[in-house]
């Protein structure tokens, strides 16, 4: 399917994930911890490159080439961090808690369905964006051709005269490799703001 | 302060001066006369569900904790130790037995109460020293059908009768099940916009009418070419008690269908005609119906996507939004998470719908900072104020597409700016209340 297109698409058709599959999912990133083995050498520098590549395509607002790096079977996730004590049992991170993304790839679609409508006032002019990741550590997950990968970010945004916000964050995803190149089947973006410092977050991750 | 609000409001045919969106001034006087005044929102009752159950949040720039004692009552106090003025508390939600400020280590109770400090013994010794005068400053607490809000103003009317005739309106959504409402986990959203307060609240007091531009984009995936969103003024309402409003239609789901889930809509309408029995057909069609409402003065939600949030003031020139999404408690937890991820997906920082806001209300309010901009006034006279030939509580507007509810918003404002204390400010006749007495 092409998300970009004119004609708009049958979101309803598109890839989306039930509730259990979603909580395993998230369940399944809350707890890499990155125990698995390193990956060789030549593997990390090409999932670096795909990193670098990724955040490129992003900068670039080429919204379909990173909509087509997306697995079927994506979850994509940003939940929502509060501040709790040290002795508070409960578990920060939750996947029944309110988030800022919680997605499956039908999800991602739509968010670049109204990019691409062209009547999002609040993109045009065009924001301009900066991506900058490092950080990169891969490692293997015991599933041939799926990768555990964490790494850090910083996403720099400037638009109109002197509207900008900057985020940190850290993400932790599974990657695999199809075909000779890399698709991201889980993304965890977590932004170390309890109250997000910007007004909006108007990019992917 | 003499403060002649009226020479900044004309609510007759609909100007506002801009000064009261960059004013330092004006937003002073409405610390003390709009928002140490007004019943704030504090907190759901589901977010504090046990004894010993906290969270912290605000009444304006006022930090309080709002948590539930060993008696099951519900307490609001000041999060602020009245010995050296530190924060007290620093988590947003929790459990305990005691509240101990970090710095000499003085230590509260459930319900504000000073117990105990380290080397008590001394001010056992100091003459004149109660224990009883030096607990965190504690607030008048109110609750309407899980909603709990809060005032430090002992000369406020009751909550009753400050949301009057609004509740009748309240219950489309507090009351369409047995068994009442909860908050979804996880805490607020919170996100920080360079916007004045009110342009967030008087958005949601009445305005459907920038949903059919600024929304066209965000509305065009899930819903079509410009939307789908039938907005008229055929068979819609706006109503506005004491400076509350809610502008609808009867659409039942209209909202609630730009989420694009039909599971949703198949659940909704499997719930149409027990609401419908329960509350009459009036209020059932306003269930999730294409709608948006403040309760005077920063507390506003959605229908339909169920968004329930405080603008927060943090000066003239800033505000925080809050926001936590409500459901029935007996909604099958399924459906409760397609609402989750609905309403995160559509208002919330990242959501589709509300990044087309949050830049209108930034520039409507830095554009200020030219002075001679800021000395033309804003046109809020769109459509004459028209009657309804039903009988309804409070000032109703036939039409949802109208400023009729902003302007009795701005009214309110000045009304309670311009008062010296709370028996100059009008109160509407508290309808529901007389009849239930008779």
């Amino acid at each position: 399917m092409n998300a970009t297109a004119n004609k708009k698409p049958d979101y309803g058709s598109l890839p989306r994930l039930t509730m259990e599959q979603a909580r395993e999912a998230a369940y399944h990133l809350l707890a890499m911890k990155g125990e698995g083995a390193d990956v060789g050498i030549d593997l990390l520098h090409r999932i670096e490159r795909f990193y670098y590549k990724e955040a490129r395509m992003l900068d670039e607002e080429r919204y379909q080439e990173w909509y087509d790096l997306l697995a079927d079977d994506l979850f994509y996730w940003m939940p929502l961090t509060e501040s709790r004590f040290r002795r508070d049992p409960r578990p920060t991170l939750s996947p029944e808690h309110m988030a800022y993304f919680d997605e499956s790839k039908a999800d991602i679609a739509v968010r670049i369905g109204r990019i691409a409508s062209n009547l999002v006032w609040t993109e045009d002019p065009p924001t301009r964006h900066v991506y900058i990741v490092a950080g990169i550590e891969a490692f293997e997950t015991g599933v041939p051709g799926e990768y555990e990968v964490h790494s850090t970010f910083t996403q720099y945004r400037n638009r109109g005269e002197n509207d900008e916000a900057t985020l940190h964050g850290r993400r932790r995803d599974l990657l695999r490799e199809v075909d000779g190149s890399f698709q991201v089947v889980r993304r965890l973006i977590l932004l170390p703001q309890s109250v997000l410092q910007t007004k909006n977050l108007s990019v992917f991750f | 302060m003499n403060f002649d609000a009226s020479s900044l409001v004309d609510s007759e045919f609909g100007t506002v001066d801009r000064r009261i969106f960059w004013d330092k001034d004006i937003y002073e006087l409405e610390q003390e006369r709009i928002f140490a005044r007004s019943w704030l929102f504090v907190a759901h009752e589901s977010q504090i569900a046990e004894p010993g159950a906290f969270v912290t949040t605000y009444m304006a720039e006022d930090s309080v904790i709002v948590a539930r004692g060993d008696n099951d009552e519900i307490n609001v106090f000041l999060n602020s130790c009245p010995h050296r003025g530190n924060r007290v508390c620093f988590a947003d939600s929790g459990k305990g037995r005691q509240f101990t400020c970090n710095y000499h280590g003085w230590a509260f109770g459930l319900n504000g109460d000073l117990k105990k400090m380290p080397k008590m013994g001394l001010y056992k010794n100091t003459p004149g020293f109660r224990m009883e005068d030096w607990g965190l400053k504690r607030a008048r607490v109110g609750n309407y059908k899980g909603l709990i809000f809060a005032t430090f103003c002992e000369d406020a009317p009751s909550l009753e009768d400050w949301l009057g005739d609004f509740r009748w309106y309240l219950d489309a959504v507090l009351d369409v099940e047995p068994g009442g409402t909860e908050f979804l986990p996880g805490g607020a959203t919170r996100s920080v916009l360079k916007c004045n307060w009110k342009f967030p609240a008087d958005n949601f007091v009445g305005d459907i009418y920038h949903a059919l531009w600024t929304h066209l984009g965000g509305a065009e995936p899930t819903l079509g070419p410009h939307g789908g969103v039938v907005v008229d003024n055929e068979g819609s309402y706006q109503v506005s008690v004491n400076g509350h409003g809610w502008e609808f239609n009867h659409s039942f789901f209209g909202n609630a269908a730009t989420m694009g889930d039909k599971e949703i809509i198949r659940y909704m309408k499997s719930r149409e005609e027990a609401i419908t029995a329960r509350l009459g057909q009036f209020r059932a069609k306003m269930w999730g119906a294409v709608s948006s409402a403040t309760i005077f003065p920063n507390f506003s939600f959605l229908p339909g996507y169920f968004t329930f949030r405080t603008y927060q003031p943090r000066g003239p020139l800033e505000t925080e939004i809050h926001a936590w999404t409500l459901v029935p408690k007996n909604m099958p937890d399924e459906v409760k998470d397609r609402f989750r991820r609905g309403s995160m997906r559509t208002f919330s920082p990242a959501g589709i719908l509300e990044m087309d806001d949050g830049e209108n209300w930034e520039h409507s309010t830095t554009i200020n900072r030219g002075y001679v901009t800021r000395h033309q006034k804003l046109c809020y006279a769109m459509g004459a104020d028209t009657a309804v030939e039903e009988d309804l509580p409070g000032k109703v507007n036939a039409g949802q597409v109208s400023d009729h509810n902003q302007r009795l918003f701005f009214k309110r404002w000045a009304e309670m700016m311009k008062a010296e204390s709370w028996a100059d400010i009008p109160l509407a006749e508290n309808t529901l209340d007389r009849e239930a007495a008779e």
